[in-house]
């Protein structure tokens, strides 16, 4: 296998100009799986395609981990807040950093830096970023590194020696179109989002060639049936318990006017990708404005859980889980899939912990919706999903629209940055739960009327966060999950949000970290039962990984306090009028820890 | 001579105060009952989401606290910074935004008042 991946790269170096020309897809492919099936490597940002986030390394495990010590750590230099991780790859790992998307090569055998990159880009995209210039992390396939820059470039570099290989445009960053998600490569293409909800930008998916950085494919995921490679007769949803076609028109006829122009439904959370169907998931964020007056109507299709086929980018089916969206349930959080039981049958499953509170299961072959159920049980703006039609069941009292323009509408759960935001969640194979790094937050949602202005923010709502009311007073939660049935079956309260992508791994540890900055690890099969913790220097809101390097396991994670989760909530609050108490719990965050950038890796004692 | 420098002095002082008073550029009642143009000033601050950066009561949060600022800079350092930002350190330009650009003076009015502790909170209403 990884002979003939060397020797046919080799060929095509030879072949030169024809290697262009000829489609590369199984190899591009065969090179990725290689590297992940290689478990000393963390080849992906969630060590797979599955987006999992599981390593079969064992070394370290329930028993040994509380003697667990740092190896190494290593400062990128940039303070703002650090989401995502590194990759290894064969004995080297590549580092990325926030804005201005500092790109490292670090040989593990002397953690020498072995080249740095750093891409020029224009300082005006730093305010369309708001409110935090943070990076999701790099892709490898095929001796390239790729960075997609927060202007919106999308970039490879070759993997030996940092040099540029090629750059290709994704969006306009004067309008807002700007990147925090990370590149994915599925097989021969690198798969690639885009930000600016907040901006009114049109959110699409676009795949590029991985060795020309040529456009293949992209689909927007709102406006006319062409632009959204959906087919209105072969592109499927749920509709009456059943799966039927979309129908012509169907995004369009859910705007008013031309809003759809302006609609949002952004793209900057984490892409999966089945061989099997061949299709790549992934779900659109909310649509522009944040006041839900201004554009009446379903707002299709944002909100929506997608299936494209990775070569053509057509769309096999959606599902909208918010249908017009009245508290920035922003839908863009990851699929995982996994191959579980659900309600008993054995099923190709793709399940998705939504911003909205409701941990979904659909069948990931067909689109079926199995299983979806709140995974905090504060969530209180919908009562159920109606199986039968998709929809939410949604509250009165809680619907900023009904309430309207001007109106402060109280204490909706969750909050806007959802019972679980980017932070992604792990499945592990051996307990066959899902691990979900949630919030504990509701809010106060008060919409008002904007004016849309190309390249200025298309906001339209003002909010006022606190810890979810007769709870345990903290702002998080970390839950093992049954997607099969649908239940929470064990909830470890946090202080602060959860904000970190957890890891399971072989040796039956679940780890994550923490806000105040803590790296914990505990017992898969309990996680109630802390079996290390470690301060890093910062906060956490970047995500755990682990790799081994000649003979030894180790596990790291950026720290960086930043996002919306730290310095976004710390200071963004209304003094302490409204009876909540426990206000002062985001300003706590300022006793624990301070801005800046580091990785910390662990290891057991020699 | 002394009594002239005193009179001066004295006088001086009735100056300053008095254009305090005029320079005042908002009027607020009850901390949160503000003249139409003020009004005008918190809807810009609203419709240009300044509250992303600078938290929903001006005490900063990736941004500055403009509370803090307000008492630093000059109108004329606030109009400038509004109109072509900072970029190196987040602070966009708010040159092509009609809004913010048409309603500068009440904005400022707005965070002016705000930053001098006489509008108490952030959501203001209109006199009526």
């Amino acid at each position: 296998m990884r002979n003939s991946g060397q020797s046919t790269r080799h060929l095509l170096r030879h072949l030169g100009l024809l290697a262009l020309a000829v489609p590369v897809l199984a190899f591009a492919n065969a090179d990725v799986e290689k590297n992940i099936a290689n478990s000393k490597n963390w080849a992906m940002q969630a060590g797979d395609m599955f987006n999992q986030r599981y390593t079969q390394l064992k070394q370290i495990n329930t028993g040994n981990v509380g003697k667990m010590q740092v190896a190494w750590t290593f400062s990128t230099g940039v303070l703002r807040g650090h989401e995502g991780s590194p990759l290894v790859i064969d004995g080297k790992m590549y580092l990325h950093s926030p804005f201005p998307n500092k790109v490292f090569a670090i040989d593990l055998d002397s953690q020498k830096i072995l080249w740095k990159y750093e891409p020029k880009q224009d300082p005006a995209v730093i305010p369309q970023m708001c409110c935090d210039t943070v990076n999701r992390g790099l892709a490898y396939a095929e001796g390239k590194v790729f960075l997609q820059q927060a202007d919106s470039n999308l970039i490879a570099l070759d993997a030996k020696t940092g040099k540029l290989i090629w750059t290709v445009k994704n969006g306009d960053p004067k309008l807002g179109a700007v990147n925090t998600n990370a590149p994915h490569v599925f097989k021969d293409k690198v798969i690639t989002g885009i930000s600016g909800g907040e901006w009114g930008v049109r959110g699409f998916l676009a795949a590029y060639d991985i060795n020309t950085g040529k456009p293949v494919w992209k689909g927007y995921s709102v406006g006319p049936d062409a632009e959204m490679l959906i087919d209105p007769e072969k592109t499927m949803t749920w509709t009456d318990g059943k799966m039927a076609p979309v129908g012509k028109d169907s995004s369009l006829k859910t705007w008013k006017g031309d809003q759809w122009k302006t609609g949002g439904g952004t793209t900057w959370g984490w892409f999966s990708y089945d061989k099997a169907t061949n299709s790549v998931y992934y779900g659109t964020g909310n649509p522009s404005t944040w006041n839900p007056s201004q554009r009446p109507g379903d707002n299709k299709w944002s909100m929506t859980i997608f299936s494209r086929d990775v070569d053509t980018g057509k769309a096999n089916w959606v599902y909208q889980m918010t249908p017009f969206d009245e508290w920035d349930f922003d839908g863009i959080n990851e699929m995982i899939l996994a191959d579980i039981d659900v309600k008993g049958k054995p099923t190709k499953a793709l399940v998705h912990f939504d911003r909205n509170g409701f941990g979904y299961t659909l069948d990931r072959t067909t689109g079926a919706l199995l299983v979806a159920e709140k995974f905090d049980p504060v969530v209180n703006w919908a009562t159920h999903i109606d199986m039968k039609t998709g929809r939410p069941a949604t509250v009165a009292k809680f619907s900023t629209a009904r309430n309207g323009p001007d109106v402060n509408t109280k204490g909706i759960c969750p909050a806007a940055l959802g019972s679980k935001d980017q932070q992604p969640a792990s499945f592990d194979p051996n307990t066959k739960l899902f691990y979900v790094p949630t919030n504990h937050v509701c809010m106060d949602y008060e919409p008002f009327k904007v004016e849309f202005v190309a390249g200025q923010p298309f906001v339209g709502a003002t909010l006022s966060m606190f810890p979810a009311p007769g709870s345990h007073g903290g702002l998080g939660n970390y839950i093992t999950w049954d997607a099969g049935t649908g239940k929470i079956v064990q909830s470890k309260p946090e202080k602060f949000s959860v904000w970190s992508g957890s890891l399971n791994t072989a040796g039956g540890l679940s780890c994550y970290g923490t806000l105040e900055g803590y790296l914990k690890c505990v017992d898969a099969k309990d996680i109630k039962k802390e079996l290390f913790r470690f301060k890093t220097p910062s906060g956490i809101i970047g995500n755990v990984f682990s790799y081994e390097h000649k003979g030894k396991q180790y596990i790291g994670v950026f720290s960086g306090i930043g996002g919306w989760a730290g310095i976004g909530m710390a200071a963004g609050l209304e003094k302490d009028t409204d009876g909540l108490g426990a206000v002062g719990g985001y300003r706590e965050l300022n006793q624990y820890t301070e801005l800046g950038g580091s990785l910390t890796v662990f290891a057991l004692p020699n | 001579m002394k009594l002239k420098t005193t009179m001066l002095f004295l006088l001086s002082l009735l100056t300053i105060a008095s254009a305090h008073a005029q320079d005042a550029p908002y009027t607020v009642v009850d901390g949160y009952k503000v003249d139409g143009n003020t009004m005008k000033g918190f809807r810009a601050w609203r419709a240009a989401a300044c509250d992303r950066c600078h938290g929903a009561n001006q005490e900063g949060m990736v941004g500055p606290s403009l509370l803090a600022s307000l008492k630093l800079l000059t109108k004329e350092e606030f109009v400038k910074t509004v109109r072509d930002g900072r970029l190196e350190k987040g602070m966009q330009s708010f040159s092509a935004s009609p809004q913010v650009m048409d309603n500068m003076d009440y904005l400022y009015a707005y965070l002016k008042g705000r930053s001098d502790g006489a509008i108490t909170r952030a959501k203001v209403e209109e006199i009526k």
